[in-house]
């Protein structure tokens, strides 16, 4: 025979929050996590580079700020020489898909919570490199980049918003793409499109 | 301590709700009371000596939002809780009729009521969250289990 306590328990779990609704506070939070990195592009490459934390192999450094690594280029793996030059400036080397020699240069900082911007670490570069890329071709076909996993996504939009989750071993990645209009992040649940840009 | 943000809401999203719920008795307020407590949350500099601290926290913090809610004068269009109740699903005619009695208890036992059968605390931690003498929840625990009871009969137990 069932308890008050249980019973009671029963009663109330019947009711639930708004699907819609929309909490206010995640947004703050990714917004406190995003402001963190502003990329500052000092190359023409337009790709966004995608590195598999988990097969980051560093060389002999040179002072520190010289590594090797394994990038996931457009779902695929090939080397890169990156330099840091320890005010959140990188410069990096590689070899595309196609044999092309590309070089590329980028940046960020990191917003405190007072506002001063102070140089990013290696650390938050390479974790703003791990993001999620959205690419649009030219034959009209929409791709997801991250890590190892590359996915068409063309078909996959309703009222042009495309939800997605993403799995790399124990990472999960919870991703809200509109089209053409910008995508949002997170690692709890999906962000409403209302909710960004 | 603080936990993130995103774990206490996975973690207290629901309990703050129905806490919130048990209050103001209609979802758009109690949704409004839960997300302004999770932004005090998020902002606050507060230390948190322990989860159950944060537990505790959050909860009377929820409550006291969804009771300035009910004081507000002009209340914006919500939905009656009867149209309410419409929309749940409830496991047996039994749960709803519960829902349905503790809805109808006067507010300061049903708070108490909810504090004690859905969240679990005792009478001394009930005191501390809503700041209230032990005396006074002792009463109106005891109070609202026998509105229950009046109620409810068979349905609801003799609380030993």
């Amino acid at each position: 025979m069932m308890t008050n306590k249980e019973k009671y328990t029963q009663a109330f779990n019947a009711i639930y929050t708004s699907p819609t609704l929309n909490l206010e506070v995640v947004k703050m939070e990714n917004i406190k996590k995003k402001r963190r990195l502003k990329p500052v592009l000092t190359a023409a490459a337009a790709c966004v580079l995608i590195v598999s934390s988990a097969s980051v192999a560093y060389a002999k450094d040179v002072a520190g700020i010289r590594r090797t690594i394994q990038l996931w280029l457009r779902g695929d793996q090939t080397d890169a020489v990156i330099q840091f030059d320890g005010k959140g400036h990188y410069n990096m080397n590689y070899t595309d898909d196609k044999g092309n020699e590309i070089s590329q240069g980028g940046g960020g900082v990191a917003i405190l919570d007072d506002g001063t911007e102070v140089a990013a670490t290696e650390d938050e570069l390479a974790e703003m490199l791990n993001s999620p890329e959205v690419e649009y071709r030219s034959d009209g076909s929409v791709w997801v980049y991250w890590f190892s996993n590359k996915l068409e996504i063309t078909d996959k939009f309703e009222d042009d918003v495309c939800f997605l989750k993403l799995e790399n071993g124990k990472d999960i990645l919870y991703m809200t793409i509109k089209y053409k209009g910008g995508y949002a992040t997170s690692t709890s649940e999906y962000i409403q499109p209302w909710q960004f840009n | 301590m603080k936990l993130p943000v995103e774990e206490v809401i996975k973690k207290y999203q629901r309990n703050l709700y129905a806490s919130a719920f048990n209050v103001c008795k209609n979802q758009q307020d109690s949704e409004d009371a839960v997300q302004e407590t999770l932004i005090q949350y998020f902002t606050e500099s507060k230390n948190f000596e322990s989860e159950e601290h944060i537990r505790a926290w959050l909860l009377r913090v929820v409550i006291n939002k969804a009771k300035n809610k009910n004081r507000i004068f002009f209340r914006q269009n919500t939905v009656a809780l009867d149209d309410y109740i419409e929309t749940l699903t409830f496991v047996s005619e039994q749960s709803q009729e519960i829902f349905e009695e503790v809805m109808k208890l006067p507010d300061k036992y049903r708070i108490v009521i909810h504090l004690f059968y859905y969240e679990g605390y005792s009478v001394n931690e009930i005191a501390d969250i809503l700041r209230e003498t032990k005396s006074n929840v002792k009463t109106k625990l005891s109070r609202g289990r026998a509105m229950l009871k009046n109620t409810l009969a068979e349905v609801w137990n003799d609380d030993k």
